[in-house]
């Protein structure tokens, strides 16, 4: 858009990054209001059960205690990001072990902790269906009885245990005719805790008239605000959603966690009742990654050229669906990975069990459909005694080609991140390396994907203040990916004026455009087009003011650097943005605010291509690609897998913040890590074995690579704000596929299921 | 989480004696321990006797035998840095600078650590192959028990109701090698398995001793495993033999860590693989 301005594209840190680096920032567990009470959930010991009697009189009599609520105390209402399933509060049934089953509010954490263990429920104990086999058997118990009726934004297909089914078609069949090799397996993947290093919090305050604000550890203020009104039958209006700083969501705090109880509480008492969850109950009770099962068949000609593909998906939702009916769709969305199939078949299943609810987490089903598909076309490469990498490019989409389904795709660098991943990490001469100790094996291999960022509503209101210096507010939560930083900049870029004159205002229900959340990587690529767009509309009134103060046309106006508008070629007719905004505000046309709304409106299928079933997200977004290459070591010893390098290239479209950027791709590659090697919840029956720091590892800085290079391509997105799109999760989704298919090259064994333990490593090359 | 009665004794037998006459007290050196499960409501002691104001228990000293005594307030950091600490006693220094992080091991202590006696810790194993004592204060007086009798069960050591830990004493060191050798799931965890080994060598030939972490509820080592290795160290069939011997003495169990069927494959090709490296540690001396 410009030439001369130069913060769009800067390596800047975070604007916040002093307060963070100095324990200034606030977070949800350092706020305090005055008259503040503590809040504590009693979770259920059972799996399934019917709720028969409470008791809560011990409770009520512990000093200090001011309210304890239980499922009686709430309505029957019901929320859900696309099933309305879910109570605030366990209500008739519990449904998983540590399900918030009562709510105590009292004047110390000690008190209401003590209190909340003290009010007594009697169960009926049911059937716990702990497996998605478990679910599909017959005569299973029924975990939710009234699915049928339950309201659903889609047509789901919803029986018995059944939540969703999606499927997803596109070409004929008859290509399987055609395939000179075909691979076929079945693949499994584990459930991955977030750890966010902050857990889940919310402080709720009402005031006289019952309206509540409400601050939390959330993606999104709005679905605070709309979870919080659904579940307790409250109007939107009633309630003020606000955030402090985020310290990490990665899914895990876009939809509700116990922020309906906390303003449940602040109701009952007329107090502000801050509740954070303990490290155990945020591992219990709020979400995980999706333990997917997949059937996969790819076929391919004996050139290496891809021909069909079809998955098949089973997936394990939890208690309540929250978002896996858009991750059961999205993974079949990108199942094909970034190829071109004459034909493609992708279906799923969807099934209630009695665990935590699984959800949104980085990478959103593309890491575990990945994991399946990205080493079938290694298989096929190894049968064909193909270079990998040679067969993907062969196959892989390019500029020009629709996705799976007909989505248009606006830009698309694959073939320059495979290429930069190449010539980063020698890909051609990596038969030539060599184990750095007797006793190991070593190898490099690949993988590549897709991902989108989008979808839904975004806006922007830029305000230009009295003195020229500008507030950015989009209701946008940055959850310390950098997304602030990131606006900031496309702000200032917009307006030409230095990065320190725009200033981000906190997200607010009140103040704020709506923002549908930080969450599917889409952040800087919708909301900084709404930015640009309402930065244009402040422009077009800025030129206004300023034709009739140097008596001009506006059309022979210019933005200059540092908050200026003049006359283009005439260097001394300029007027200062302070001079404009100040006979705004003081004498002709009012406050200069510009305003933009959007919502991703492109198709996810066209009907004309395929087949879509189920399919929840009518419009999905923009496509970013990615490559990576890893080279690891295995010790022959224990079978320890050990990361020493990764190439890991995003197409980005334009990088708006090059540090930041980078940061997310190394950050996604460790949490790639972590759940291709030793990340893995485990239940000892209905009960989660490893809910604490000490029994569930995330790798750690000495874990991780001394190598991890993030290799930016800028393949720019045709409406995407300066042509950026998203990065947020690409790069976590092939870890897992990458590691596997170095770990097969050096074993000559392939992996089907994860984590890649030492155990596991080591029984697969011993044959045990 | 609230704790009535906080003590600082300014003497071993003062602590003694506050233990023994205050109900529910427990000891706090470091706190890496203790403060955590406190914090996981694991441990909910109605007095703490805190350790920080005993002079004795700071440090490590060396012997009139020159052997080391090392107080139960030692940070780990400290035992790690310690370069007196050499030929055999080095696989305690190779244990003490595995532990953790970097900020356990500048608070946490070797009294605190081998008084929980997690078997998947880093110090009891090393202890064993150390032949170190372990130091018991009780308001009587003082005894001293071999580590290999200290650690008794999971979580469990010789320490009767109202004793401690006061300090490790460990023999003089002998010329040789001393190693660790920790498989852990990631950086600072708790072993899956692990070997702590030490070798003395001289003129007569080559001692060894050999005990196996995070394996059974205490340390592993076994008699035919320590005489195999000590007769034919150089020997390849002597070192699987001897893993083969621990394997079948561990008492494994399935945790989140690994399968007990896992620990017991690993034993004997981690084994292996120590005992080589000592072979090389000893070569190159």
């Amino acid at each position: 858009m410009s030439a001369t301005a130069k913060a769009v594209g800067a390596a800047l840190p975070r604007a916040e990054v002093r307060e963070k680096v100095e324990g200034r920032a606030q977070y949800i567990a350092d706020l305090y209001r005055p008259g503040m009470l503590h809040g504590a959930v009693l979770g259920s010991p059972h799996a399934h059960a019917r709720i028969k009697r409470y008791d809560t009189s011990e409770a009520l009599a512990v000093p200090g205690v001011h309210a304890v609520l239980t499922g009686d105390d709430f309505g029957d209402h019901r929320m859900g990001a696309f099933v309305k399933d879910e109570h605030a509060i366990a209500k008739g049934k519990v449904r998983y072990v540590g399900e918030p089953v009562a709510a105590v509010a009292a004047e110390t954490e000690a008190a209401a902790k003590l209190a909340a263990r003290l009010v007594s429920v009697e169960y009926e104990e049911l059937p716990a269906i702990l497996s998605p086999e478990a679910a599909l058997a017959p005569d299973a118990a029924i975990i939710h009885e009234d699915v049928a009726s339950y309201f659903k934004v889609f047509d789901t297909g919803s029986t018995a245990n059944v939540c969703s089914r999606t499927s997803l078609t596109e070409g004929d069949a008859a290509a399987w005719d055609r395939c000179d090799v075909i691979v076929e397996g079945r693949f499994a993947t584990q459930p991955q805790a977030h750890v966010s290093l902050e857990p889940c919090g919310a402080l709720a305050e009402p005031d006289a008239t019952g309206r509540v604000t409400l601050w939390s550890a959330n993606q999104s203020v709005f679905r605070v605000q709309a979870n919080v009104s659904e579940s307790l039958g409250l109007p939107m209006a009633q309630l003020r959603c606000l955030t402090p700083r985020v310290g990490a969501g990665f899914g895990n705090k876009m939809e509700p966690h116990i922020q309906p109880i906390a303003v449940k509480l602040a109701l009952a008492t007329g107090r502000p009742v801050k509740l954070i969850l303990t490290r155990e109950e945020d591992f219990e009770i709020v979400r995980a990654r999706h333990p997917f099962k997949l059937r996969v068949r790819t076929g391919a000609l004996k050139d290496g050229t891809l021909v069909a593909r079809e998955v098949e998906v089973l997936l394990d939702g939890g208690a309540y669906a929250d978002d896996s009916p858009g991750v059961l769709g999205y993974s079949l969305f990108m199942s094909p990975g970034p190829y071109r199939f004459r034909y493609m078949k992708a279906s799923g299943t969807l099934v209630y069990t009695n665990k935590l609810r699984f959800g949104a987490f980085r990478g959103f089903g593309n890491p575990q459909v990945s994991f399946a598909g990205e080493q079938q076309i290694d298989e096929i490469a190894a049968r064909l005694g193909l270079d990998p990498l040679a067969v993907r490019e062969k196959s892989m989409l390019r500029p020009g080609d629709k996705w799976f389904g007909g989505a248009e795709v606006g830009s698309n660098g694959l073939e320059e991140c495979i290429a930069r991943v190449k010539a980063a990490s020698g890909w051609a001469k990596r038969a030539e390396l060599e184990p750095s100790a007797p006793g190991r094996k070593r190898a490099m291999a690949a993988a590549c994907t897709a991902h989108i960022s989008g979808l839904l509503a975004t806006g922007a209101i830029v305000r230009m203040l009295e003195d020229g210096s500008i507030v950015l507010n989009t209701g946008a939560v940055d959850i310390g990916q950098g997304s602030d930083t990131a606006l900031t900049q496309i702000c200032a870029e917009a307006l030409k004026v230095p990065i320190e004159r725009v200033r981000l205002a906190s997200p607010d229900t009140d103040g704020s455009p709506y923002n549908w959340g930080t969450t599917a990587s889409r952040v800087t690529y919708t909301t900084g087009r709404a930015v640009v767009a309402a930065a244009l509309e402040v422009e077009k009134q800025i030129k206004q003011h300023a034709s009739e103060m140097l008596e001009c046309d506006a059309a022979d106006l210019e933005l200059r650097p540092g908050g200026r508008v003049g006359i283009v070629g005439v260097p001394d007719k300029a007027v200062s943005f302070f001079e404009v905004s100040a006979r705004a505000h003081w004498a002709r046309g009012g406050p200069i605010i510009g305003h933009n709304s959007l919502v991703f409106e492109k198709p996810s299928v066209d009907p004309k291509r395929a087949i879509a079933v189920g399919l929840p997200f009518p419009q999905i977004g923009a496509f970013a690609f990615g490559a990576l290459v890893v080279d690891i070591e295995i010790d022959e010893t224990t079978g320890k897998i050990e990361v020493k390098r990764a190439w890991s290239a995003a197409d980005v479209g334009r990088a708006i913040n090059p540090l930041a950027v980078e940061g997310q791709l190394e950050g996604a590659f460790v949490q790639g890590m972590g759940l291709a090697l030793n990340e893995e919840m485990v239940w000892d029956g209905p009960r989660l074995a490893n809910p604490t720091l000490m029994d569930y590892k995330v790798p750690t800085t000495l874990d991780s690579p001394h190598e991890i290079h993030s290799i930016i391509v800028e393949a720019p997105e045709p409406d995407g704000p300066f042509g950026a799109k998203g990065v947020g999760e690409i790069g976590i989704n092939v870890v897992p596929a990458a590691i596997a298919n170095a770990a097969a090259i050096a074993l000559g064994k392939r992996f089907n299921a994860l984590p890649l333990t030492p155990e596991r490593v080591l029984r697969a090359m011993l044959g045990k | 989480m609230s704790v009535p009665g906080f003590h600082r004794p300014k003497s071993v037998e003062d602590a003694a004696r506050l233990l023994a006459e205050t109900d529910g007290a427990r000891c706090l050196s470091g706190g890496a321990t203790l403060v955590a499960m406190m914090n996981a409501s694991l441990a909910e002691p109605k007095a703490i006797v805190s350790l920080a104001g005993i002079p004795e228990l700071a440090g490590i000293a060396e012997l009139a035998n020159g052997g080391f005594r090392i107080g139960a307030m030692t940070r780990h950091a400290a035992t790690a840095g310690d370069a007196r600490l050499a030929g055999t006693l080095a696989v305690l220094r190779d244990a003490a600078r595995q532990i953790a992080n970097p900020v356990v091991r500048n608070m946490g202590t070797i009294g605190g650590s081998i008084g929980f006696a997690d078997p998947a810790a880093d110090y009891p194993p090393a202890l064993v192959a150390a032949n170190a004592e372990v130091e018991i204060a009780n308001a009587a007086g003082r005894r001293r028990v071999a580590a290999r009798d200290f650690f008794v069960d999971w979580y469990t050591t010789a320490c009767g109701p109202g004793e401690f830990v006061t300090g490790v004493y460990l023999p003089p060191p002998r010329p040789g090698a001393g190693l660790y050798k920790k498989l852990a799931r990631v950086s600072g965890d708790f072993a899956i398995a692990s070997v702590a080994l030490s070798a003395a060598k001289d003129a007569n030939g080559v001692s060894i001793r050999i005990a196996v972490g995070g394996c059974g509820p205490r340390p592993i080592r076994a008699d035919a495993a320590d005489a195999l290795l000590s007769a034919k160290f150089g020997d390849a069939a002597a070192a699987a033999a001897a893993g083969e011997a621990l394997a079948a003495a561990a008492d494994p169990v399935d945790d989140v860590r690994a399968s007990a069927e896992y620990r017991r494959l690993v034993i004997p090709r981690l084994v292996a693989e120590t005992v080589a490296h000592a072979r090389a540690a000893l070569e190159a001396r």
